[in-house]
C-alpha cells in the first residue's frame, strides 16, 4: 500500500493528464462515431451542436426545462428539472472540478493552444490581482443568464428566440462542431434583432476565445457558467483539494503553476477546503508542492495524492 | 447614556434615510397618528355603512393590516405592525395616566391572547362563512377590542396589555424571530453606562441594553423610545433568522403560537378552502363529521377542529418522541426544536397574500380607499390575471418555507447534546408536522389532479381560493364553443398537430403535449386532432364512421387511442422513440350520386432531445401497406438523416402516388400553403411527383421569424369507378436557414475580432517589454 502510494504522489502528473485529456478529447468530440452515448447531463462542454459527441452539455436540456411555461413547470413537470439536476450532480460527484481540468473537451483545446504558444516561444499573459477578482465574477452572470433567461421565457415575457440564450452566446457550440469539420455554426442569425445580437456575441467570444487562450492559460474558463454550477455543489462531491494550512511555508510554489491563477492556493492557511470556484483541479499545485501533505487530493477523506518531498524533487529533477 | 457612537456598518441607523425612518421622534409620531386616525376612521365607516357597498373598512383591516403588512414585514424587519399599532401608540399616554397598577397572575397569561386569536378569530372565520366579510362585524371587533385594550392600559402597567392579553402580541413576538433586523445595543458602550436611559424609557419595562446578550429582544414592539434616548442603541442587520441558530430563550408559548398559527392557517385553508373544493370533498372526515351532528352549513368549522387535531397530533407526538429519543426532557426540546416551524406559516401566508395582492388585493385596497376618502372616479385594474405565468413563482414560497423549516431544525438540533445517531432519529421525529405539511400539499395535488375540482357554485370567499388557478380553468366546460355544422360528405379532412379550438401558444414549439414528463414508465403518447377546413380555420371534424390507425416505428399497426381532454375528443398514439410514425384516418361517405374514400395520412417524425435511437437508413423506408386503397408516400431525401430535420422553403418534396399498392399516374396533387398559395400538379407514369416549396415569407425585418413555422396541405385526389379517393397529406415548413443565416459576416467579424484582439495584446506586449531608453536633455537649451 505504502509502495503504491509512493509510486502514485512520485509520478509524473502532467503526462497522466495528457493521456486522460487526449482519451476525453477524443470521446467527447467524436465519441458518436463509436456510438457512445453519455445522456445529456455532463457536467463539460460537450456540445450537442456537435452532432458526434458522446453526450451532450448539460446547460442544454437545464435552459430548455427551465423555460417550460410556469404552469407546466411548476405542476408535475418540475420533476423533470430535479431529475436532470440529479443526474448532472451524479456524475458531478465523481471528478468535483476534475471535469474541468481532466474531461472537459473545451478545456483541454485551450490547454493545447497553450502547448502551442509554449512551442512558439512566446509568453504567456495573467491578469492583475484586481482584473483577476473582477472578471472572475463574470462566470456568475452567465450562470444567471442561463437560468433567468428561460425562466422568464416560460413566464412568457421573453419570446421564444432566447431559447438557450446561453449556447448562443457560447463559443463552443460554434468551435466544438468546427473539429467534426462542420462549419454550419459559423453564421451570424438575422433572424431576429435576439438572434442576430446573441449570435454575433458567439462569433465575438470565439474569436476572443482563440486570441484569449493562445495568451493565457484556460482564458474562458474564467468565465464559464459551467465552472460557476460546479462550485455551487462542489462540496458535496466525493472528491476534495484540502490544504493543511499548519504546513505551508507559503512558498508560492503552487500559485505559480496555477493555470487558473488562484492566489488562496498560496496564502490562504486557515481553510482546510481550498477548492476556489475557478480551480480546475488539475492537481499542478500538488505536484508543486515542497512540503510533505501540505496539499491533498481526497478521494472520500482518502489521500489519493498528496504533494511529498520526494515526489517534489523527482518531479524537479533534483538529485540528492 | 452615550450622545454619540460611531455605528457599525450592519446598523440600519447609520443610513440617514433608514434613521429617518424607523428612529425619527417626529415622523413617527406623524406616522403613528396617520395610522390611528385611518383605524379609528374605518371603524367609524363600518359603523356609518354596515353593508356590503362599504369595501373601505375591509380594505383598510383586511386588505392593508392583517397578512400583507403583517406577513412582509414580519418576515423582513420584525414587530413593525406593533410599532405603529394605534393600540400601543395611545395606550402609553393611557397608562402614563393611569392607575398603573400591577396585572394579577392570572392574567399574566399569554395563552389568553393565543386563545382569543385561535377560537375568536379563525373559529368564528371558518365556522360562520363570510362573517368578518362583513364591515359592521369587523368594526364592531375593532371597536370593542380597543375599548378593552384602553381599559387594561388605564389600570395596568407595563403595558401589560400587549404582551398577554394583545390577540397578535404573542403572534408577532412569537414570529418577529425570522426577520432580518434585530434591535440591540453597542455592548461596549453600555458597559460603563449607569443611568439605563434605555431602560428607563422604555414603556414595557424592557431592558435594550440585555437584548444583545440575551439574543433576543423579549416583548420589544420596535417602538424606539429607547434609539430615542441613547445613541448606543442600534437596529442591526442579520443573516434571516440568525439568533435562532445560537441558544436562546423560547417561550413554551411562542411555540404553541407557532403550531396553533400553523394548524389555524395554512392546515385549516388547505382543509376547508383547498381539499373542500374537491370533487371528493363529501368524503372528507371533517365534512363527515359536520353531516353526523347535522351542521353542514358549520363544516368549515369541523374542518379547523381537525386541522388543530391533526396539527397537534404530529407536533406534540413528534416533539415528544425526539425527547425521549435525545433523553432530554420533553419541556426544553418543545422549545428548543418546536420553534424550527416558524417559516411554515411566514412563507406559506406570504406566498398566498402576495399573490393574492396582485390578483385581486391591490385593487380591492385602491378602490376601498379611494371609497373612503371620497375619491369616486379612481378605477384601477388588477396587476395580474389568474393564469398569469410569474403568478406560479408564489406557490412556490410555502415550499422556501418547507425547506428553511427543515434547516432550521438541523440548526436546533445542533444545539442539544446528543449523539449522532439519536440527533438523526430525533430530527425526524420532530420533523413530523414538517412532513405532515408537505404530505398535506402533496395530497391536495393528488385529489385534484385525480378527482378534479367541484363545479364552482358559491361565492363567498372566492379571495382565499386554495385551489390553484389552472384548475379553475380546466374545469370550465369548453364544449358548445364549437358550432357543430354538417360536413360535407366531400369535403377532405386531415390531421392537426394542433388543438384548433386553442388558441396558439408560443410554445406549440415544444412537444409538451403529450406524456408525462418525468415518468420514465409511461410511454409518451402526441395528441393529434382530425379537422376540416382551411388551414387558417380548423375545425373539428368529427364523424363516427372513421377508422384510424398509424404504422409505429417497427411498421406495426396500431390503432389510434380517442381519449377527451378538456372535453374534446382528442386522438393521442403511442411514442416511444425518436423514429418516423404514420397515421391514417380512413372516412367513407356517399351522396346520392358519388362515393367518397378519404383518407387522411400524418407523417410523424418524432425527435426528443436525449432519447435513445440512432437514425440509421434503414428508417428511410418506405412503409408498405394495404389498409388504405390510396396511398402518398414522401420519397426521403438523402440530406435527410436526422430526428430534427425540418422541411424549409425552397426544399424539394417528391412523393410517390398509389393506388392499391401500383404507382398511381396522371394524378392530381394538390399543394395549398398556409399563405394561400396553391398550385396543381400531376403524377408521372411512375406515380412520381415533385414539388417545390416556394419562398413566399418575406415579412419585415423586424418581423422576420425564422420559427415561423408554416403549415402545408397536400392533397391528392383521384376518381375512379364512381368514387372519389382523396389523400390529404399535412406538413410544415419553416423559412430557410440560408435566407437569414450569414456565413460572411461571420467570417467578417471572426476575422476583424482576431486582428483588433491580438494586435491589441500585441502592442500592449510591446509598450511592456519596450527597452529602457534614457532620456537626455541637452544642456545646451
Amino acid at each position: 500500500m505504502q509502495k503504491i502510494k509512493k509510486i502514485i504522489n512520485n509520478m509524473n502528473l502532467q503526462k497522466v493528464r495528457f493521456v486522460i485529456q487526449l482519451f476525453s478529447f477524443i470521446l467527447f468530440v467524436y465519441g458518436g462515431y463509436f456510438a457512445i452515448d453519455l445522456g445529456s447531463k455532463l457536467p463539460i462542454f460537450a456540445c450537442p451542436y456537435n452532432g458526434e459527441a458522446a453526450g451532450a452539455c448539460y446547460l442544454i436540456p437545464f435552459q430548455h426545462q427551465l423555460s417550460m411555461p410556469a404552469q407546466i413547470l411548476l405542476g408535475g413537470a418540475g420533476i423533470a428539472v430535479i431529475t436532470g439536476l440529479l443526474g448532472f450532480l451524479f456524475w458531478f460527484i465523481f471528478l468535483n472540478k476534475g471535469w474541468c481540468g481532466y474531461v472537459c473537451p473545451f478545456g483541454t483545446l485551450q490547454d493545447w493552444l497553450t502547448y502551442l504558444r509554449k512551442s512558439m516561444g512566446i509568453r504567456y499573459s495573467t491578469y492583475s490581482q484586481s482584473q483577476f477578482e473582477k472578471l472572475s465574477k463574470v462566470k456568475y452572470i452567465f450562470l444567471v443568464i442561463v437560468i433567468l433567461f428561460p425562466l422568464l421565457m416560460g413566464v412568457g415575457l421573453l419570446g421564444g428566440e432566447w431559447s438557450a440564450a446561453f449556447c448562443q452566446m457560447c463559443p463552443a457550440r460554434i468551435i466544438s462542431p468546427t473539429l467534426n469539420g462542420d462549419f454550419s455554426q459559423w453564421t451570424i442569425d438575422f433572424s431576429t434583432k435576439t438572434a442576430m445580437v446573441l449570435t454575433t456575441l458567439g462569433i465575438l467570444f470565439s474569436g476572443l476565445f482563440f486570441v484569449g487562450s493562445f495568451v493565457k492559460k484556460r482564458f474562458f474558463c474564467f468565465f464559464c457558467p459551467m465552472s460557476a454550477l460546479h462550485y455551487i455543489f462542489s462540496k458535496f462531491s466525493i472528491v476534495q483539494l484540502r490544504k493543511e494550512g499548519s504546513k505551508c511555508t507559503r512558498c508560492g510554489d503552487c500559485y505559480a503553476v496555477c493555470d487558473m491563477q488562484i492566489k488562496d492556493i498560496a496564502d490562504n492557511v486557515t481553510d482546510v477546503n481550498i477548492l476556489r470556484d475557478d480551480c480546475i483541479l488539475c492537481l499542478k499545485c500538488v505536484a508543486a508542492c515542497p512540503e510533505e501533505d501540505a496539499l491533498h487530493f481526497d478521494i472520500l477523506n482518502f489521500r489519493a495524492f498528496s504533494s511529498t518531498k520526494e515526489g517534489f524533487e523527482k518531479r524537479m529533477g533534483i538529485k540528492n | 447614556m452615550v450622545d454619540f457612537i460611531k455605528r457599525d456598518n450592519n446598523d440600519l441607523f447609520k443610513n440617514p434615510v433608514f434613521a429617518f425612518l424607523f428612529k425619527n421622534t417626529r415622523f413617527l409620531l406623524l406616522l403613528r397618528v396617520a395610522v390611528a386616525a385611518l383605524f379609528f376612521y374605518a371603524i367609524y365607516y363600518g359603523f356609518a355603512y354596515p353593508g356590503k357597498e362599504n369595501i373601505f373598512t375591509g380594505a383598510v383591516f383586511w386588505g392593508v393590516f392583517w397578512a400583507l403588512f403583517m406577513v412582509v414585514t414580519l418576515s423582513t424587519f420584525g414587530r413593525l405592525f406593533c410599532g405603529i399599532c394605534p393600540h400601543g401608540f395611545l395606550g402609553k399616554y393611557i397608562t402614563k395616566h393611569g392607575l398603573k397598577k400591577t396585572m394579577p397572575e392570572w392574567m399574566q397569561n399569554r395563552y389568553i391572547g393565543i386563545t382569543l386569536l385561535v377560537i375568536g378569530w379563525w373559529g368564528i372565520y371558518y365556522t360562520f362563512e363570510g362573517f368578518w366579510k362583513s364591515p359592521f362585524n369587523t368594526a364592531l371587533m375593532f371597536g370593542a377590542m380597543t375599548l378593552f385594550a384602553f381599559i387594561l392600559y388605564y389600570i395596568y402597567k407595563d403595558m401589560s396589555y400587549c404582551k398577554y392579553i394583545c390577540p397578535i402580541g404573542t403572534l408577532t413576538r412569537a414570529y418577529d424571530k425570522l426577520s432580518f433586523t434585530k434591535l440591540e445595543t453597542y455592548t461596549d458602550a453600555c458597559k460603563d453606562c449607569r443611568t439605563f436611559e434605555c431602560a428607563a424609557a422604555c414603556q414595557y419595562n424592557l431592558k435594550p441594553f440585555t437584548f444583545a446578550k440575551k439574543n433576543q429582544t423579549d416583548d420589544c414592539t420596535l417602538c424606539m423610545d429607547c434609539a430615542a434616548s441613547c445613541e448606543a442603541v442600534k437596529f442591526k442587520i442579520t443573516k434571516p433568522a440568525e439568533q435562532l441558530s445560537s441558544k436562546l430563550k423560547i417561550l413554551s408559548a411562542e411555540v404553541w403560537t407557532y403550531i396553533l398559527i400553523f394548524a389555524s392557517i395554512p392546515v385549516s385553508m388547505g382543509f376547508a378552502h383547498g381539499l373542500n373544493r374537491s370533487k371528493i370533498a363529501d368524503e372528507f372526515i371533517w365534512n363527515k363529521t359536520a353531516a353526523f351532528f347535522g351542521m353542514g352549513d358549520y363544516a368549515g368549522g369541523f374542518a379547523f377542529l381537525y386541522a388543530i387535531l391533526f396539527s397537534l397530533f404530529f407536533a406534540i407526538l413528534g416533539l415528544y418522541l425526539a425527547s425521549k429519543v435525545l433523553k432530554k426532557d420533553y419541556a426544553s426540546t418543545f422549545t428548543t426544536l418546536g420553534v424550527a416551524f416558524i417559516p411554515l406559516f411566514i412563507f406559506a401566508s406570504l406566498g398566498h397574500t402576495l399573490e393574492m395582492f396582485f390578483l385581486k388585493e391591490y385593487q380591492t385596497i385602491v378602490h376601498g380607499f379611494a371609497q373612503g376618502f371620497g375619491f369616486n372616479n379612481v378605477e384601477v385594474e388588477a396587476l395580474a390575471k389568474r393564469g398569469d405565468g410569474w403568478l406560479h413563482y408564489f406557490k412556490l414560497f410555502k415550499w422556501i418555507g418547507v425547506i428553511w423549516a427543515f434547516i432550521l431544525l438541523y440548526k436546533r438540533i445542533k444545539l442539544i447534546d446528543a449523539t449522532k445517531f439519536r440527533k438523526v432519529l430525533g430530527y425526524f421525529f420532530a420533523s413530523l408536522m414538517i412532513l405532515f405539511y408537505i404530505g398535506l400539499n402533496l395530497y391536495t395535488g393528488y385529489v385534484f389532479s385525480t378527482y378534479g375540482a367541484k363545479s364552482m357554485g358559491h361565492g363567498g370567499h372566492s379571495s382565499h381560493g386554495g385551489k390553484p388557478a389552472y384548475l379553475k380553468e380546466a374545469g370550465d366546460p369548453q364544449e358548445g364553443r364549437y358550432t357543430q355544422t354538417r360536413i360535407d360528405p366531400g369535403e377532405s379532412f386531415y390531421f392537426s398537430l394542433t388543438d384548433p379550438g386553442m388558441k396558439q401558444n408560443r410554445h406549440s414549439g415544444y412537444g409538451f403535449g403529450g406524456g408525462r414528463p418525468g415518468s420514465k414508465k409511461e410511454v409518451p403518447t402526441q395528441n393529434v386532432w382530425l379537422v376540416y377546413g382551411d388551414i387558417n380555420d380548423k375545425k373539428h371534424y368529427r364523424s363516427s364512421t372513421q377508422d384510424t390507425f398509424y404504422y409505429g416505428l417497427n411498421h406495426q399497426e396500431k390503432p389510434i387511442i380517442e381519449k377527451s381532454s378538456r372535453g374534446q375528443k382528442v386522438l393521442g398514439f403511442e411514442v416511444p422513440g425518436n423514429g418516423y410514425y404514420n397515421l391514417f384516418a380512413v372516412d367513407e361517405s356517399q351522396t346520392a350520386t358519388e362515393r367518397f374514400y378519404k383518407v387522411a395520412k400524418l407523417e410523424y417524425l418524432r425527435g426528443m432531445h436525449g432519447a435513445e435511437g440512432i437514425y440509421d437508413p434503414e428508417i428511410k423506408k418506405v412503409l408498405s401497406q394495404n389498409r388504405t386503397k390510396i396511398d402518398l408516400v414522401r420519397i426521403k431525401d438523402k440530406e435527410e438523416e436526422s430526428f430534427f430535420y425540418t422541411h424549409a422553403m425552397g426544399d424539394t418534396l417528391t412523393f410517390q402516388a398509389l393506388f392499391e399498392n401500383r404507382p398511381l399516374a396522371n394524378a392530381e396533387v394538390k399543394i395549398a400553403l398556409q399563405s394561400g398559395w396553391t398550385k396543381t400538379f400531376q403524377t408521372d407514369s411512375g406515380g412520381y411527383v415533385s414539388i417545390q416549396l416556394i419562398r413566399d415569407y418575406f415579412p419585415d425585418w423586424n418581423a422576420f421569424d425564422k420559427r415561423f413555422k408554416q403549415e402545408m396541405l397536400i392533397t391528392l385526389q383521384h376518381k375512379q369507378d364512381n368514387t372519389n379517393y382523396i389523400l390529404t397529406y399535412p406538413a410544415t415548413y419553416y423559412p430557410n436557414t440560408n435566407d437569414y443565416q450569414s456565413y460572411g459576416y461571420a467570417l467578417l467579424l471572426m476575422t476583424l475580432t482576431l486582428l483588433i484582439a491580438g494586435s491589441i495584446i500585441y502592442r500592449f506586449r510591446r509598450n511592456r517589454t519596450a527597452p529602457f531608453r534614457e532620456v537626455r536633455i541637452d544642456a545646451k537649451d
